[in-house]
């Protein structure tokens, strides 16, 4: 197989960015969650949970809630204005002020014609959706106190909003309040403490839930205006509420971070006096609950501790199938780590900077399993801050280590390098060409005499670099002429393709020669999360969110004959089990059979020469294989090596001295960095 | 009884006072016991009366004068620091007439011919410059408006109160360390609380150090 030095990187101070709201969009299956630092991720639920899409935030940017009409995305803030998303080219497409202050609210009515803003003033705005903006309707009668949140009855008749110390409830027709109903403050609380209605629900059969914050999840009668039931739920508030399609099944979420569970249930077996009742208690996370949605068969839950956990409901899905097991996404499904690997350069992308840092040297020999020790340590050599307000989209360092991009929503920078033993010399290219005005992926070519910029519509602009400025050559368009953006940009070795996938599934593979289209690739159902060309044989490696691997020739344009086997015997069931996605596929220079490969708790070496394993034998037996005497092992190895010892990854490559580079995030380091979590006290503690 | 050696001399109480009454009643008997009582003619009694009364008269009205007086001089006091407070004649004037010079300027512009017009809005771009989305009120005052200042002091203030109601005081909020230093301690294999060592202690000192070192390292190792 062979040994490998590894560098085993953890400077890379990576923090995730907390979950603020969420949506979740029935018809097209997709969750839109909104971070504190007003970044937007779309994550497909029909695809393995893959994070689609990314729209990157602004500093001073703060998103409070999330709605979908239809399938176009709102959100609304603090700065006072609604933003609709343009999400085939990842930007904002316009903002309206809302002039009543900072929002709090956003709720779209079911046959998708108003939108509903609550706002600071105590105003409840209604815009009207057009077909491609929104226009300022009417005002609600003006309450004495901020608007928290609204809800629609599904008729689109009443409105139900929840301020401070009291719900209100809105005839939609003449905007006055019909109902006013008082929420009681906790057992204890002083009596200047106001109680916030943080969450509200208004149902078909005219009930209207409301999770406040001194803990308690009520029941009211909205025709009446009165008080039905009232669960004391937790000590704590009661910050995100979120109920299933069919009314049926009713979640909230608390600050000590628990979920709780009510379903509407008769206690006796007939039908007729059904009540909500508290089922369930999911404990998965350690702080705040923001963010709640209810799918169809499951629980998605998200807040202060930046995890997204998808708890599927056992009642509604298959026991013991993939489908039904717990599912937390950490960390974000692409590369946040650009290796050079010429030089052993490595750059960190953050929301704001970016940072480069050179590897630490070693001459130590030693056994495997050894930790060598340092010549030389890894130092910092630059910290690069974005100028302007919004955040970083992407970069890339281009593999002899000289050039530097990267690009937010309104700009795209390079920047030479010279790097020397101790001098560094950084210049800005001032003049970049004007078609290249954001990017959404970048992607030097590996003699670094060219720079790929993925933009609107799937195509691809290649720029030329010389010694100090860059010439645009051409733009590269897909036949297809689809609308989807670029996630995925890789250029061959020898300079001769480039292959460009899109979110629609689409991969598209450009002759850099001729600068034409050279072929596309048989579009397969899911998304292609990681894809590589290898640099001896010219075939595209292409691996998908639902882990299927794909090899694809580009000389003779149709699947390879290694590729077809695989796909005849199967992939192992441990191996399609994996719930986090492949997010970098390298190759080794010595060894054109093997492949690398790696997702977030193991990195893999598929060596094409052996045969494939079979679906009852252990998928990662390395550490089996190591005990086992040498004429048994040929017998039990096959092509997938699986090393677990490093973990969390965000990134793992093979530079061309034949050395692994591991770049890994531990969790107890982000979790001590975490904000406050309530405090609760457990026995004999 | 005796006199006190400290405090405040005893109030006489009312036997003391009795007794005080009594000897002098007795002294103006014992003085002149035998003689008759003196005389005194009416005239003299009615002059003493009449003197009596416009003495007191007398002592109201100087009091009054008194009174006066002191209220005359608060009163001028207070005029001069007004005085002092207010510009002097001439800056008021001096303002008076910019104004109105301003105000004509302006009724000029909208007086005169396009061409003019042309000229003069270009002026009044120029001296308005620094006043954009201003506009103009009766009476010679301008209103601006910014817009930015207003919207982000309200977000921040918005960002405040949630701030305050999840973090602020009355949540009962213990830090992340605390929540994981609690899973060790109920854990199957109980381990030490988390930074039970704080390992980045004197961080500036340490680089300071570092600095300090490789200054030596080049100065005194002779380098290629």
């Amino acid at each position: 197989m062979g040994e490998f030095t590894v560098h085993r990187v953890r400077f890379f101070e990576y923090m995730p960015i907390a979950l603020r709201a969420m949506a979740y969009n029935h018809r097209s299956e997709r969750l839109a969650v909104a971070r504190t630092d007003s970044s937007v991720e779309i994550f497909n639920f029909s695809d393995n949970y893959y994070q689609e899409k990314v729209i990157p935030g602004r500093e001073g940017g703060s998103i409070e809630a999330l709605c979908w009409v239809g399938l176009r995305l709102f959100s609304a803030g603090l700065s006072g204005e609604i933003i609709e998303y343009d999400l085939e080219n990842l930007q904002p497409k316009y903002t309206v002020d809302a002039y009543g202050g900072p929002i709090w609210a956003i709720s779209s009515d079911n046959k998708e014609t108003k939108l509903a803003v609550g706002c600071e003033d105590g105003t409840v705005k209604i815009f009207e959706i057009l077909k491609d903006r929104i226009q300022f309707q009417r005002n609600f009668e003006r309450q004495k106190s901020r608007i928290m949140s609204l809800s629609w009855h599904p008729s689109g008749t009443c409105v139900a909003a929840g301020t401070m110390n009291m719900i209100r409830i809105f005839d939609a027709e003449t905007g006055h309040s019909a109902h006013r109903m008082l929420v009681e403050r906790g057992v204890g609380a002083p009596r200047k403490s106001e109680v916030v209605v943080w969450a509200i629900i208004f149902l078909s059969n005219q009930t209207i839930i409301s999770g406040d914050s001194a803990g308690k999840v009520q029941m009211w009668d909205g025709i009446t205006g009165t008080l039905v039931q009232t669960h004391l739920i937790t000590k704590f508030d009661v910050l995100a509420l979120s109920v299933s399609q069919d009314e049926s099944s009713l979640i909230a979420g608390t600050s000590e971070g628990t979920v709780v569970q009510f379903q509407f249930l008769s206690s006796i077996a007939d039908q007729q006096n059904k009540d909500w009742v508290r089922t369930r208690t999911f404990k998965n996370h350690s702080h705040d609950v923001r963010a709640l949605a209810h799918t169809d068969t499951a629980v998605v839950s998200g807040g202060m501790d930046t995890q997204l956990v998808v708890r599927p409901l056992l009642d509604r899905v298959e026991k013991n199938t993939k489908e039904s097991a717990l599912h937390k996404i950490l960390f974000p499904h692409r590369s946040l780590v650009c290796c050079a690997k010429k030089s052993g350069l490595l750059l960190f992308q953050f929301p704001d900077h970016l940072e480069l840092w050179r590897l630490g040297e070693s001459d130590g020999h030693g056994k495997p399993g050894d930790s060598l020790p340092l010549k030389k340590k890894p130092e910092k050599l630059i910290h690069l801050k974005r100028k302007g307000e919004d955040n970083i989209w992407c970069s890339a360092l281009s593999p002899c280590g000289e050039w530097l991009a990267f690009s937010t929503i309104s700009s795209v920078r390079l920047y030479r390098l010279q790097i020397h033993d101790d001098d560094i010399c950084m210049s800005k290219v001032s003049k970049l060409p004007k078609i290249l005005h954001n990017a959404q992926q970048l992607c030097f070519s590996s003699d670094s005499s060219k720079l790929f910029a993925s933009c609107s519509h799937s195509s691809v602009i290649v720029v030329s670099l010389s010694q100090s400025e860059c010439k645009y050559v051409h733009t590269l368009k897909p036949k297809s002429g689809s609308r989807q953006p670029v996630h995925l940009l890789y250029a061959s070795d020898d300079g001769k393709w480039l292959a460009a996938a899109n979110t629609g599934g689409e991969v598209h593979v450009y002759n850099l020669e001729k600068m034409k289209c050279h072929c596309k690739v048989p579009v397969y159902s899911s998304c292609p999360t990681a894809l590589a060309i290898h640099p001896v044989s010219q075939n595209l490696v292409m691996v998908h969110a639902d882990q299927q691997i794909f090899e694809f020739s580009l000389e003779q344009k149709e699947y390879t004959r290694w590729s077809r086997n695989l796909q005849k015997h199967g992939l192992h069931p441990h191996w399609l089990k994996r719930d986090t996605p492949v997010t970098h596929v390298a190759f080794n220079p010595k060894n054109p059979a093997h492949i690398l490969l790696h997702d977030m708790f193991m990195f893999c070496i598929i060596d094409q020469s052996q045969p494939l394993p079979d679906p009852q034998s252990q998928l990662s037996n390395q550490m089996t294989l190591k005990s086992v005497p040498e004429c048994e092992r040929l017998k039990h190895s096959h092509a997938f090596k699986i090393c677990k010892t490093f973990q969390p990854l965000l990134c793992a490559t093979l530079l061309d001295d034949q050395s692994v580079v591991v770049v890994e995030r531990p969790l107890e380091d982000i979790l001590t960095q975490l904000p406050a979590p309530v405090q609760q006290k457990k026995f004999a503690t | 009884m005796a006199t006190r050696q400290r405090g405040q001399p005893a109030r006489l109480t009312k036997k003391q006072k009795n007794e005080n009454a009594v000897k002098t009643f007795v002294s103006a008997f014992d003085s002149s016991e035998d003689e008759g009582p003196e005389e005194v003619t009416f005239e003299d009694s009615k002059a003493e009366a009449l003197q009596s009364v416009e003495q007191a008269l007398q002592s109201a009205r100087r009091e009054k004068d008194l009174l006066k007086e002191k209220r005359k001089k608060r009163q001028e006091l207070f005029q001069e620091q007004k005085k002092r407070k207010l510009l002097s004649d001439e800056v008021l004037e001096e303002i008076d007439s910019s104004q109105k010079s301003h105000s004509e300027e302006v009724q000029d512009a909208s007086v005169t011919s396009q061409d003019e017009v042309l000229h003069m809005d270009e002026e009044t771009k120029q001296e308005n410059e620094k006043l954009e989305n201003s506009r103009k009120l009766i009476g010679n005052y301008k209103v601006t408006v910014k817009p930015s200042e207003l919207a982000s002091s309200q977000q921040k203030m918005a960002e405040d109160f949630i701030q305050s109601r999840l973090y602020g005081p009355g949540s009962r909020r213990t830090t992340s360390n605390q929540l994981l230093s609690l899973h060790n301690k109920r854990a199957i294999n109980k381990s030490a609380a988390v930074e039970f060592t704080k390992k980045n202690w004197a961080e500036k000192r340490k680089s300071k150090a570092e600095m300090k070192k490789m200054r030596w390292r080049h100065k005194h190792i002779p380098s290629s």
